[in-house]
């Protein structure tokens, strides 16, 4: 259980935060002097490319090729965005990772910029986590003091300066370009692309916005190189280890550093110490609640993000929950999308008229009073909802609902043909 | 130019065209909601989708963000993108009431017309609908939130195009409401656009609610009245009643926008008070007798006395049409030419804006296209609010803004500010290269691709433009340097071309004190109110031996002409005006004269009065009336092919249609090679300059009812400073000491006004309405109230 080398979680303690001192007594900030003595930007880049990082906030897409379309010689400004916005539930591995060791996203953060030639960088936080805001503020504070931000860092002739913005808190705000609204202190509604971020993103200028564990990854790969990157996966296209946050009817519902690539089976078993109350595994959310469901028949896939799609889901945020036999998966798809329909910002049709919808049918099937006619229309309401949205928010909300009637369309038309939910 | 291909038929279009704009072009229906052709496309309704069958991104798409593709094939029949369409439309109308029998949108409800177009027919919802509280918005508007369908229209029109600060989105999922933070009017002064833009009923015509059905209105294209830009309109109305006036659609000049004053002040016409029937000495007598009577007078005059005895008054608010037979009238008794304004100085501003040769004019769409745009001497809300729209689309671009102007301007956008004295502006025109601000404008707008001038007639006069258009031939670099010139009516431009080519260096109010003119024909022009300086017009009108007045306004003129005779207004005849930018545009008749119909509730039987005419039916077009005088039987069109005979300039007059987008005239001839001397004040002497207000300033919106509730309190501003070298507070009341009288006013600080002036706006049915805008500020004095006891 212990085998798996933690990279995220080095300085990880219960109660404490690894501030300055402790993070360079683990070899912090070597990756900084590193980057910044001995490579140049593109260096970085092609480095971060050939590791197989892929975005830790759910899309899963190529740090590196993300990177590599990023307009770096354009003149400034240009801003670097830590999406740190972390809402999705089920998901709580960002929060950790901060309350845990700030330094590592700090330190991410500009070699990353170093890496675009980017001079401005901001750390959007979600709302709630107040206590991670104060932690990277005092964090921030320290690398400045210590010349690791500011002008001319490490006298290598690279400014950037860092900026915290707390979110007003709701759920859209982590798709990229309402985030970018926000940040600019606009209604959050997501912009139309092209022009993408890399384009056209912050205030009119070219922008990255990258998740903070994807951040908190750049350091460990400047240091270790892309190979040793790689290797640290238990399956061949996969790199790098993973931040799991478990949930649900688990016995440990805790957050844990694995390698990518690991199965279904030895998280729930292992990590999260079998399904509560020794019941039997029904099925779960792989990587939050935009992720169609995975059932008992999964169990072996090892997780990551083609081997999940391949399964019809996605691995999202690797946040993980659990749900026992005695679940109605009605009523926790209906708990999914009021959460999505209440979280819609209002901009598009099938968004924000859809998902409720969506809701009243699921509703009706679960007080007992649906009909097949209710079913059908659920189907369809599927259809026209998915890919046709502005966003990806409810392409994401659909997730649940295709669960729902790839795997449980008999537990469906039970709740139809009884006239009542059957657990 | 790329070809494709929707639903087996072949168009071009324009590079950069969506593929809803093709579909628009070929006739092809394809439901939308957010997307509107001046406010672009967002994406966000999914109403518009197609099926892309062939083109670089394929399957179903949104119409309006795809842009076309040579050799695109779309179609809009695939069976999954008719089906979306339908869903699409299910999800707009599950929380949409159907209250569509006593909705004011009904009938042209773009929701009716889309929801049938995509196919929806019944709802499969329900549940419970969505409620929300409406606001109390103000007297224009009525907001009816729940039939919202949330396409983002209102606010991109208000906030986004218009600029309005008070107008915005709140809220989110399904709960989105689009209004104000709090209850209360809207403050934009386009705020009525909200009705046109609105594609249901969420925001309707408050002042109209439940009044009439769009197909029971008589309607026809119309161009605004009230100001010199001419707005394309398509006014409304029914049983006799102007009941409302929408936008048109000019893409030259307003495109899809009008402002508050031109949709709201329409009242005037249906004035209880506006006169109806001809009058002697104040008597009524049939139109008929008043008008032989007036021939015989007339001719017996001429006999007597000579042609010189008779003077004509024509006006920027009557048709171009009318003002040209003025001009052959006077030719007929021999009389000198026609005065085209009341008021000399507006006058001369309007011939001098006619002699700019017509390629140096700019259009509000070169306007809105401009790199650069300086403006001198105009306040844009008040003297053409459209034209500030036009600016903050400039400024959306990029557009740098500067204004010169002694007044505390407002726009809805950014822009730089020098207030200046309408004097220290005058005399740094008239030596440009000697002022070192607009010397380095002038190196700035001859380094720009597309510089516009803004100049301002009511501040700079015909002097000042003068002044202006050589300063702007200054600025021609590789490109000229166009003119966009703000006059005062909306056929002030009109009245210039006829003026120039006749003997115009003359002063109407001079000619009648000096006692040699017997006789003066007004049409459709109060001189006491519009002379610069309405006391001593008013003096002057007295001594006539007789007054003729045509109009339709209830001025005090019309009450105490001797010969009156009633005219139509625009909206109940034909003709044309000519705007500020030498645009011909003509206009159609709504309706037939006559007093509005009273629908009475109670349940009585109508008075029972048998004539064999519709009361209040007398009134004729003033074009009528100078025909019959001249014995001129042509029809509108015959008139028009005659005045292109006689004025090659305006060659394509015969051409024009109402609702078209007007024709620009071409040049008339040689420059204007007239100057006036003006004795322009100087610094340091304390001197008050009376402006044009928002709203009431210009005749229409003094008659229309509708909008007092915009008429601002009476009061005098001055810089704050120059308050506190006087020992003057904010709010006090003072007096202020003027030749044309003294005045008991609020003094109100203004912090971006010129110093060394006072300014005061004029305001009908106020102290204040004895001053006119439009002239040279004058010598004041002013005390607090205690000392002045």
């Amino acid at each position: 259980m212990s085998s798996t080398p933690q990279l995220l979680f080095k300085n990880r303690k219960p109660g404490r935060t690894a501030f300055l001192k402790e993070y360079c007594k683990t070899g912090g900030y070597s990756a900084l002097v590193k980057a910044l003595k001995t490579m140049s930007p593109a260096e970085i880049v092609q480095l971060v490319k050939s590791s197989g990082l892929r975005g830790r906030g759910g899309a899963g897409f190529s740090t590196g090729l993300k990177w590599s379309f990023f307009p770096s010689d354009k003149p400034a400004p240009k801003y670097l965005v830590c999406n740190c916005d972390e809402m999705e539930p089920g998901t709580y591995k960002d929060g950790e990772l901060l309350a845990a060791d700030p330094h590592q996203l700090v330190e991410g953060m500009i070699i990353s910029a170093y890496a675009l030639n980017v001079d401005e960088g901001y750390i959007f936080i979600r709302y709630a986590y107040e206590g991670q805001f104060k932690k990277l503020q005092k964090a921030v504070a320290e690398a400045k003091k210590a010349g690791y931000l500011g002008k001319n860092i490490l006298g290598s002739g690279f400014d950037f300066e860092l900026h915290l913005h707390g979110s007003a808190g709701r759920y859209i705000l982590g798709e990229e370009t309402a985030l970018l609204n926000g940040l600019e202190g606009k209604r959050p509604n997501p912009r139309l692309k092209p022009p993408f971020p890399a384009e056209r993103g912050l205030f009119g200028r070219p922008t990255t916005v990258n998740n903070v564990e994807t951040l908190a990854n750049i350091p460990h790969i400047i240091n270790g190189g892309s190979e040793w990157f790689k290797g640290l996966a238990r399956n061949p296209e996969g790199a790098g280890t993973k931040l799991f946050g478990l949930s649900g009817h688990l016995n440990v519902t805790e957050c844990f550093e694995l390698p990518v690539g690991i199965p279904l089976s030895e998280v729930v078993e292992v990590y999260g110490g079998g399904v509560w109350k020794k019941r039997k595994f029904k099925a779960c959310l792989p990587g939050g609640a935009s992720t169609p469901y995975l059932i008992a028949e999964h169990m072996d896939i090892p997780l990551d993000f083609d081997t999940l799609a391949a399964a019809g889901s996605r691995f999202g945020t690797a946040g993980v929950t659990v749900f026992d036999d005695k679940t109605c998966m009605v009523a926790v798809t209906l708990n999914l999308l009021q959460f999505f329909a209440r979280e819609s910002c209002g901009w598009c049709t099938p968004c924000r008229d859809g998902l409720p919808l969506v809701c009243w049918l699921l509703e009706k099937i679960e007080k007992g009073q649906g009909t097949m006619g209710d079913l059908e229309m659920l189907k369809e309401q599927y259809r026209h909802i998915c890919g046709r949205s502005f966003c990806a928010l409810a392409e994401g909300a659909m997730g649940p609902l295709d669960g729902l009637m790839r795997l449980f369309e008999q537990e469906v038309i039970d709740h139809i043909e009884k006239g009542h939910c059957p657990f | 130019m790329p070809t494709l291909t929707i639903d087996n038929q072949i168009i071009t279009v324009a590079e950069g065209a969506s593929v809803l704009d093709a579909a628009v072009a070929l006739g092809i229906v394809v439901p939308h909601f957010c997307y509107h052709h001046t406010l672009g496309a967002i994406g966000a309704c999914r109403q518009c989708a197609v099926t892309i069958l062939e083109g670089s991104q394929k399957g179903l798409k949104m119409s309006c963000l795809i842009a076309v593709e040579d050799g695109m094939v779309v179609s809009t029949c695939e069976e999954e993108s008719v089906a979306f369409r339908g869903q699409v439309s299910e999800w707009l109308m599950t929380n949409h009431p159907h209250d569509c029998p006593v909705c004011d949108e009904g009938g042209e409800c773009q929701l009716q017309e889309m929801t049938i177009g995509a196919g929806h027919g019944i709802r499969r919802y329900r549940g419970n609908k969505r409620t929300y509280t409406n606001q109390d918005l103000g007297p224009f508007i009525t907001q009816e939130m729940n039939r919202c369908i949330q396409c983002y229209r209102c606010v991109r029109t208000y906030k986004d195009y218009c600029g309005g600060e008070d107008f915005g989105v709140m809220g989110s999922q399904q709960r989105v409401f689009f209004g104000r933070f709090k209850d209360g009017p809207l403050e934009s002064d386009f705020s009525g656009n909200l009705i046109d833009f609105c594609p249901t009923g969420v925001f309707t015509d408050r002042a109209n609610r439940f009044r009439t059905r769009s197909w029971d209105l008589q309607q026809a294209p119309s161009i605004c009245p009230h100001c010199s830009l001419g707005c394309s309109t398509f006014p409304g109305g029914r049983y006799q009643e102007l009941q409302r006036v929408r936008s048109g659609g000019n893409r030259l000049t307003n495109d899809s926008f009008i402002c508050d004053r031109a949709r709201f002040g329409s009242d005037w016409n249906n004035h209880p008070k506006r006169p109806r029937e001809a009058r002697i000495s104040g008597e009524k007598v049939e139109f008929s007798y008043a008008l032989e009577l007036l021939e015989e007078r007339l001719e017996k005059l001429v006999e007597e006395y000579g042609g010189e005895a008779l003077r004509l008054l024509g006006s920027p608010r009557a048709s171009f049409e009318a003002n040209l037979l003025l001009k052959n009238l006077a030719e007929k008794y021999g009389a000198p030419a026609p005065y085209y304004d009341a008021h000399p100085r507006r006058a001369f501003a309007a011939r001098m804006a006619a002699s700019i040769p017509s390629g140096q004019l700019a259009s509000l769409k070169q306007l809105r296209d401009s790199d650069l745009i300086l403006m001198v001497g105009v306040d844009p809300l008040a003297e053409a609010p459209v034209l500030a729209l036009a600016l903050r689309q400039a400024a959306r671009a990029g557009t740098r803004i500067v204004a010169l102007d002694p007044r505390p301007l407002e726009l809805p956008c950014d822009f730089e500010h020098h207030p200046l004295t309408q004097e220290s502006l005058l005399r740094g025109l008239s030596a440009p290269e000697e002022n070192e601000l607009l010397e380095s404008l002038r190196q700035q707008l001859e380094a720009s691709q597309r510089p516009v001038l803004v100049g301002g007639g009511e501040l700079l006069g015909g002097e000042g433009l003068r002044l202006l258009l050589h300063f702007s031939e200054s600025c021609c670099g590789s490109h000229d340097c166009l003119i966009f010139p703000v006059l005062h009516g909306p056929n002030s431009f009109g009245g210039g071309i006829l003026g120039a080519t006749g003997d115009s260096n003359r002063n109407l109010i001079e000619d009648l004190e000096n006692g040699n003119v017997r006789a003066l024909i007004c049409v459709e022009t109060d001189p006491a109110i519009e002379h610069s300086e309405p006391g001593r017009m008013q003096l002057a009108l007295s001594r006539l031996e007789f007054l003729a007045v045509f109009d339709h306004l209830p001025t005090n003129t019309v009450a105490t002409a001797d010969i009156f005779l009633p005219t139509r207004t625009i909206y109940e005849c034909a003709g044309t005006f000519i705007n500020n930018e030498g645009r011909m545009q003509a206009f159609d008749p709504v309706l037939e004269p006559g007093i509005p119909i009273v629908v009475t509730g109670s349940g009585g039987h109508p008075p029972r009065q048998f004539e064999t005419t519709p009361p209040g039916s007398a009134p004729r077009s003033a074009v009528h009336l100078l025909q019959w005088l001249l014995k001129d039987r042509n029809d509108l069109f015959g008139l028009r092919r005659q005045i292109v005979k006689e004025l090659p300039c305006l060659r394509d007059l015969d051409r024009l249609e109402a609702g078209d987008n007007g024709r620009r005239i071409a040049d008339c001839g040689d420059k204007l090679e007239e100057s006036r001397t003006e004795i322009w004040a100087q610094e340091g002497e304390l001197q008050v300059l009376p402006i044009t207000a928002r709203y009431g300033s210009d005749l229409y919106s003094r008659w229309s009812q509708s909008l007092t509730s915009r008429f601002e309190e009476p009061s005098v501003w001055i810089h704050p400073v120059e308050a506190a070298e006087r020992g003057f507070v904010n709010g006090q009341k003072v007096v202020l000491r003027t030749v044309v009288g003294h005045f008991h006013l609020p003094l109100v600080f203004k912090a971006k006004m010129a110093r060394g002036r006072l300014i005061v706006p004029c305001l009908p049915g106020t102290p204040l309405e004895v001053f006119t805008p439009g002239g040279l500020s004058l010598p004041c004095k002013i005390y607090s109230e205690v000392d002045n006891a």
